[in-house]
């Protein structure tokens, strides 16, 4: 039903009303946080004080367990740069990616070979997080997901992008909810041509997961695609020559409304698209993704008419072969975008203040093979990470593994630290979150 | 409108010059939300809500019981607040001058409510529940003033303010809800002195929590479908 034209110019005044007031009653909360998270999440306030670094274990290196490393990120602070806890799980579990609840109180840490996830409170000291619950049902509570990669903050719960089945232990997936306090709510399958319900373009559905994230203000999910349980596990030589383990990875990515959770169209992104950026501003209808097999940077937007549509915007460098892009992170104007390639070790930054003409306007080798990257909310501070898959990861010397910290001019990346995970006996650093004091003090009752 | 205008006047002259503040914000979201179910697109939301029974709405948990006063100091079960009817359930505090805070989600639910005074079958269908978590400020004399403020209809729906005897007694069903609250650092905040996120729950007749709603998704085009959309469910499983 159209809005009377009093109603319009009622709620015109109305914000300009309340932007007098919040004006009179003085800044809001300033956010300074990583730009890959969640918009449900609560934010920090300041400086990133920690790290965390969910660490795959190696068998052999310390206590072999993947672990939740906490590393002091404050530069004033005696222990910047060092390691300040390590919290172990039982055993190795593939771990790989990690999300905060919405209220930032726990780390939900999920391992792709076991299917565990690992849920840590780090509310009560956030230097020391600590393990309080572990979900080791994954499979049969699920229905038959396996494989769950991170947890994505909603409101009161948590969205689990899967990457495999129980079943084949293919691609097929699903995305999973459980509440914050860890109580299963529902199993939703990627589409697939048999079964789109309802997805437009169904004939490119092909029921692959990996990432996905939420724009509130468009009411709209965005899934990307990787590849199954028999592909991650299996080493990374195996399968570049074993020309079927090759056909099994994701092409595609689906639109969804989010508040149905229903499929609503399927675009065609050859070569497996991996994680998945939301722009930040309120005029940007648009989500970047980097597709590791193909090396090229594609952009899902909303056009004129808004329809959602997916188009290559550019290539990832001009190497043969391709450098194996495997993370991007978009800074908070939306101008720059730093790129994670594997294959080389370096990162590439592009100017996309254009996102339909992305332009690389810097590299750097960070080292032999570099994953994760991930940048403060003001865009100064990045930190990149190693290890990709315990199986797809570097051989001998090339196997480095490392957390390393970097200052961004905006024209360069200067290095500020340097931790050696091997060195120090932990194992591989994968996923990276960022943690403050300043995000809430105990509980009003609980304090007293 | 006019009318409207006057006796919002009427209710700031009895009021003090914090809770001035804390109104206009509340008053002014009303303002904004006043048909928002009828209203398209706006920068915040810019979608069209989904037909209500076109999608499902998953059992998230059971909603937790415990002990609170009412605003008339009585003691109230909150499970018979959360059972019977369609609940509309807000966690607030009426110090919050965060804008898209307590005022915001107060907006909301005084829209719904708002719309049932127009709807009688409606009405008589769903309960809007504001629970305060500051129950030393928010007392119950405090609330029932601050509840004649905000409700604008009588012939609405019911809507109960509820508190707590203390803070001892919140805390179980701040845990139950997950509620998180905390003192600010700067108790003189303009925000008020309370950080929390915006906590609104949809709980069906049978007591179980079918969603959560954050600032993000606190839209009132959408918190009503998933209303009908239980309603619709209802009216299936009864034919069944």
């Amino acid at each position: 039903m159209k809005m009377p034209a009093n109603c319009q110019l009622q709620i015109k005044i109305s914000f300009a009303a309340i932007g007098a007031l919040v004006l009179a009653l003085g800044p809001l909360v300033s956010r300074a946080d990583e730009t890959c998270s969640s918009p449900y999440l609560a934010r920090i306030d300041g400086q990133e004080e920690f790290v965390y670094v969910w660490t795959l274990g190696v068998e052999g290196l310390g206590d072999g367990a993947d672990k939740l490393v906490t590393v002091d990120a404050k530069p004033d602070s005696p222990s910047y740069g060092k390691v300040i806890n390590s919290a172990s799980v039982d055993g190795r579990n593939e771990a790989h990616h990690a999300g905060f609840t919405d209220d930032r109180r726990q780390v939900w840490c999920a391992g792709l070979e076991t299917s565990r996830v690992f849920i840590f409170d780090i509310h009560t000291d956030p230097t020391k997080p600590k393990l309080t619950k572990t979900i080791d049902n994954f499979a049969e509570t699920t229905g038959g997901a396996i494989g769950p990669h991170g947890a994505y903050a909603l409101p009161g719960r948590v969205l689990i992008p899967c990457l495999s089945n129980a079943t084949d232990k293919g691609g097929r997936t699903a995305l999973v909810e459980y509440s914050n306090d860890g109580n299963y709510i529902a199993t939703h399958w990627l589409p697939t041509k048999n079964d789109a319900r309802g997805a437009a373009n169904s004939e490119l559905a092909d029921g692959y997961g990996y990432d996905a994230r939420v724009l509130p203000r468009k009411n709209v999910l965005l899934t990307s695609s990787f590849t199954g349980w028999n592909n991650y596990m299996m080493d990374f030589g195996k399968i570049t020559a074993d020309t079927e383990a090759m056909k099994h990875f994701g092409n595609s990515m689906v639109i969804w409304d989010f508040h149905t959770r229903q499929p609503k169209k399927v675009f065609a992104v050859p070569g497996a698209p991996l994680e998945i950026r939301w722009a930040w501003s309120n005029n940007h209808n648009y989500a970047f993704t980097a597709t590791a097999l193909g090396s090229k940077l594609w952009l899902v937007y909303a056009d004129d008419k808004g329809e959602w549509q997916a188009k290559e915007v550019a290539p990832i460098s001009d190497v043969k072969g391709g450098v194996l892009p495997v993370d991007i992170s978009l800074s908070a104007d939306d101008k720059t975008l730093f790129v994670g390639c594997f294959g080389d070790g370096k990162c590439r930054v592009f100017d996309v203040s254009d996102a339909q003409k992305p332009k690389q306007i810097y590299e750097k080798l960070i080292g032999k093979q570099v994953n994760m990257v991930s940048q403060s909310w003001d865009g100064k501070r990045l930190y990149f990470t190693s290890s990709l898959l315990a199986h797809w990861d570097k051989q001998g010397a090339d196997n480095e593994q490392f957390l390393r910290a970097y200052a961004w001019d905006g024209k360069e990346l200067r290095p500020s630290f340097d931790l050696d995970f091997t060195a120090l006996k932990l194992g591989r650093p994968h996923h990276m979150l960022f943690g403050s004091t300043k995000i809430g003090s105990p509980r009003i009752v609980a304090a007293r | 409108m006019l009318l409207h205008l006057q006796n919002a006047r009427k209710r700031v002259l009895r009021m003090n010059f914090k809770e001035i503040g804390v109104f206009i914000l509340a008053y002014t979201f009303a303002l904004c939300l006043t048909n928002a179910s009828d209203s398209p697109r706006d920068s915040d939301y810019d979608y069209d809500p989904p037909a209500p029974g076109s999608y499902a709405l998953p059992v998230v948990k059971l909603a937790a019981d415990g002990a609170l006063l009412d605003t008339n100091n009585k003691v109230v079960n909150l499970r018979d607040l959360t059972h019977g009817r369609v609940t509309v359930l807000s966690f607030i505090y009426t110090r919050c001058a965060a804008p898209k805070g307590c005022p915001y989600a107060v907006g909301i639910l005084g829209q719904l409510h708002d719309l049932t005074a127009k709807d009688k079958a409606l009405a008589k269908t769903i309960r809007l529940v504001s629970i305060s978590f500051d129950p030393e400020y928010d007392t119950p004399q405090h609330l029932a003033a601050y509840a004649e403020n905000i409700r604008e209809e009588n012939s609405g729906c019911e809507w109960r303010f509820v508190t707590a005897k203390s803070r001892a007694e919140l805390e179980p069903i701040l845990l139950a809800y997950d509620q998180a609250v905390d003192k600010r650092s700067n108790p003189a905040d303009p925000q008020g002195p309370l950080y929390h996120l915006v906590r609104v729950f949809l709980i069906d007749r049978q007591g179980r929590i079918r969603n959560i709603y954050s600032s993000g998704t606190l839209d009132s085009r959408l918190v009503l479908a998933d209303v009908k959309t239980l309603l619709l469910e209802e009216s299936k499983l009864s034919n069944q």
